[in-house]
């Protein structure tokens, strides 16, 4: 639909498009540099008050030069636009854009004067970081790529912008180094995201889910991080960064397994530091995935492998205790698992609460009344200790998902069941993939070279090339610089 | 009719030299050390060095018979020498003896489950179990065989460390004197390594897969070299640590020697051996599952050998439930996979490389 020239035509196709609603400034006034009535129309809830007064309204009532049509009239506003069709009208209010009609003219300006509630730049709560800087991303898009920007002041860095959504019109901006990520990949992304169909996204990771390659894998395959500067490393590394508008997550694709276990303080801590905290890390999540049923195969199968003095403190602390081994660790890992749950959403004073009440009645409750044994709270506490360790929150509530089957199929086969689960996982890891690359990567497939930035962190300088995983296009990252 | 499903399929070199050392060694190097004991005393280390030459010269023979035609998978060339039928029932005989060599390594790792580890648990729980990593894994393709493959051989490199710990208590003495009696009852065990060495042979199906096909010959030999070493250490290991009668008694002589290992926290330690070793089963047996499976599915002119794949899992449970295989019937199985092997891995070759020639000099020397 065209925009009719003249106002009283264009005031009715406003009555007709935006019906109830309050917030809708309709303003006609008279223009003086042209001599001529125009109406000029923004959404009062999304734009910015005080540049329509300075910037639009201030020059349109008092400049006095002439002009002649809409391309000279003067208004203090960088970013104009010109159109003639109504539905980029219809958008651009809904962007917070103001829009002015002229009597007489086809076409009506656009003016940026968007300015909606927004947060300001903090710490993120989930990704703290010790050494790394202390800014977040923040709902808008725009704000998180210029944070992006901030870091990487550099003609390859492109931003790709497409809209997702029928009727969400969420704006998706992939950010991504032309000169090494890998162009297919590059494709491959856009491809995904361009078939979504649907009403709205409101969350970065309803978009991950969207598009990721293998729903029913238990493991995320998509990073998630409100941290600039995590986002920026992994774009160095040749991946590709979504930003979606309204949400304070980015999404990085492709992803590789083992990157769900760094941190961006990895590399801000000195080498031998960061390979002890990520060897901890890798033993973490052993340990959040087998130690129950580890415990469990022990118990029930295999007392055998105990020595001695062991099973007879195992035994004594097992005497009271009506259950079976499998229950008694479901019941507890449940336990700590609603526990966790209760005090993630709970304002913090009442989340202390429930801090003691799980201290007190599972720490020494559970044991004085004989429901559980004393070795079994160990158990539970180290998991759940080593499954806090892991930095990414969706491994990590991957892996605490994984250890329930590890602990049934070792409640039927003891260690058998054990190696049979890991061997599940290791032919599932080799199996995945992101974005059409290894998941497992450099680990399945053997990449030995860049086992240099994986379960170890050697040091910087002799990190010369860029992973293999995401398939970068550029491998050199830097020189020899010491020996 | 051109089946070939190579494309985004490719396999590295290193992945094709894991894939044969894995499917090499598995179930035989359990038993190894007293099988070649009993033919040749503690002279069977060389049979063993014999043995490896001999699948290194079957195994360059595949090679270049692969060579001709590097698109090609054994199933293909059988179709383009032998016509549809009788090449179809070769490429039958090819899977079904791929299908033996999966029943027997399946049997025998849930018999050794059994023993060593569980049992009171039944054999079809044990099955069950078994085929959940089994389907995963066959139904993808090579190149995720390969990964795994490769994977597994540097997740399971702690183990030979293990198996050497014996040794402090071993006595060189035992290999003393070399060549004992002569060279006969050597060659004459050179027979009982073949079943080890067999995994070579899946080259026929591997080789249009390599990515670096210049190096497949080479890397063919590195794997037999890597097996042979394997059995060689594991071998002697055995011989120096038991007394050369002792350990013809022992049915796993491989397995008992980690019977003697432990530690302040862990007694027992083969159980958690066993339970890591099935890793190195597993690489044993899947890619012979996904041979059999590939190669029937090729037979039936199906693309995706998925159905063929769940068919043959489901046989595999349902025949648990009915068939729990006595010791002697595993030991027959694996004497029918080493007879077969034979034919399929050494005298195959030849014949094939043979009729190929003949073939192509009845042509006009040009490959077809």
């Amino acid at each position: 639909m065209w925009i009719p020239s003249s106002l009283a035509e264009v005031e009715a196709t406003i009555q007709a498009t935006w019906g109830e609603t309050p917030d809708l400034v309709v303003c006609r006034l008279n223009v003086r540099q042209l001599k001529k009535d125009v109406v000029l129309l923004y959404l009062d809830s999304l734009a910015d008050k005080n540049s329509i007064n300075n910037n639009v309204l201030q020059p349109l009532l008092f400049e006095t030069h002439d002009a002649t049509n809409v391309e000279e009239v003067a208004v203090l506003i960088g970013q104009k636009k010109y159109t003639n069709l109504w539905s980029e009208v219809e958008t651009a209010v809904f962007q917070g854009e103001s829009v002015l009609f002229i009597d007489g003219e086809q076409q009506a300006l656009l003016l940026d004067t968007q300015g909606w509630p927004q947060r300001a730049i903090a710490e993120p709560q989930v990704e703290s970081s010790i050494k790394g800087a202390h800014q977040g991303f923040i709902e808008t898009s725009g704000k998180n790529i210029a944070l992006i920007r901030r870091y990487l002041p550099n003609r390859e860095l492109k931003v790709k912008e497409l809209v997702v959504g029928r009727r969400g019109k969420t704006k998706v901006a992939l950010l991504y180094l032309e000169d090494v990520t890998h162009p297919e990949v590059l494709k491959e992304l856009e491809d995904r995201i361009r078939m979504i169909d649907v009403d709205a996204v409101v969350n970065t990771g309803e978009l991950m889910q969207l598009i990721e390659d293998n729903p029913f894998s238990p493991f995320p395959q998509f990073l998630l991080t409100e941290r600039p500067d995590a986002a920026v490393s992994n774009l160095l590394q040749g991946r590709i960064v979504v930003v979606v508008d309204r949400s304070p997550s980015v999404m990085i694709a492709p992803m590789s397994f083992i990157a769900f276990f760094q941190t961006i303080d990895d590399y801000s801590t000195r080498w031998m530091i960061a390979t002890f905290l990520r060897l901890l890390r890798t033993l973490a999540f052993f340990i959040a995935i087998f130690l129950p049923s580890l415990y469990i195969a022990a118990i029930s199968f295999h007392y055998e492998l105990l020595p001695l003095n062991l099973i007879l403190t195992v035994g004594e602390s097992r005497e009271q205790v009506p259950l079976p081994p499998i229950l008694e660790a479901i019941l507890m890992e449940l336990a700590i698992e609603m526990l966790r749950e209760a005090g993630l959403r709970l304002p913090a004073p009442i989340g202390q609460t429930v801090g003691i009440v799980g201290g007190v009645v599972i720490g020494q409750a559970a044991v004085q009344a004989g429901l559980v044994s004393n070795i079994m709270v160990v158990v539970v506490a180290i998991t759940a200790i080593g499954s806090f360790i892991i930095p990414n929150p969706d491994m990590s509530e991957s892996v605490r998902l994984i250890r329930f089957p590890m602990m049934i199929v070792s409640s039927l086969f003891g260690v058998i069941g054990m190696a049979i689960g890991l061997m599940i996982l290791v032919i599932h890891l080799a199996c995945l993939e992101s974005l059409g690359t290894p998941f497992g990567s450099p680990f399945a497939p053997v990449r030995f070279r860049d086992w240099k930035d994986t379960v170890v962190r050697f040091p910087l300088w002799t990190m010369r090339s860029r992973p293999l995983s995401a398939h970068p296009i550029q491998l050199k990252r830097q020189t020899k610089t010491r020996k | 009719m051109a089946m070939t499903r190579i494309p985004q399929n490719e396999i590295t070199i290193f992945q094709y030299v894991f894939f044969i050392v894995g499917a090499q060694i598995g179930i035989g190097i359990l038993s190894l050390p007293a099988d070649v004991a009993k033919g040749s005393g503690t002279d069977g280390w060389i049979a063993i060095i014999f043995g490896g030459v001999l699948s290194i010269i079957a195994s360059l023979i595949i090679v270049s018979i692969m060579e001709q035609h590097p698109q090609d998978t054994i199933f293909d060339l059988l179709l383009r020498y032998f016509g549809k039928w009788f090449g179809k029932l070769l490429s039958l005989l090819f899977s079904l003896y791929a299908a033996l060599a999966a029943t027997t390594v399946v049997f025998t790792s849930i018999h050794l489950v059994q023993v060593w580890v569980l049992p009171q648990t039944s054999n079809y729980w044990i099955m069950i179990l078994f085929m959940i990593p089994g389907f995963l894994a066959a139904r993808q393709g090579v190149r995720i065989l390969g990964r795994y493959a490769e994977i597994v051989f540097y997740m399971t490199l702690w183990m030979p460390l293990l198996i050497a710990v014996p040794l402090k208590d071993g006595h060189l003495l035992h290999l003393l004197p070399v060549i004992k009696e002569g060279w006969l009852p050597i060659i004459k065990t050179v027979k009982q390594t073949i079943l080890s060495f067999l995994g070579f042979e899946l080259a026929f199906l591997l080789y249009p897969y390599v990515k670096e096909k210049h190096l497949a010959k080479k890397g063919i030999i590195i794997a037999n070299g890597i097996s042979m070493a394997a059995f060689v250490f594991v071998t002697l290991v055995g011989f120096i640590f038991y007394s050369p009668d002792e350990i013809t008694e022992y049915v796993w002589p491989t397995l008992s020697l980690l019977k003697t290992i432990e530690f302040p926290f862990m007694e027992r330690f083969e159980i958690i051996f066993l339970a890591a070793y099935l890793f190195v089963l597993s690489t044993t047996g899947i890619p012979y599952i996904f041979t059999a499976v590939f190669g029937i599915a090729h037979v039936l002119e199906q693309y995706d050998h998925v159905r063929v794949l769940v068919v043959g899992v489901g046989l595999y449970i349902i025949v648990s439930f009915l068939y729990t295989p006595p010791f002697a019937d595993l030991q027959a199985f694996s004497d029918w996979w080493g007879k077969t092997g034979t034919i399929v891995g050494y005298i195959f070759p030849v014949v094939l490389w043979l009729y190929m020639k003949l073939y192509q000099w009845l042509r006009g020397g040009k490959p077809s």
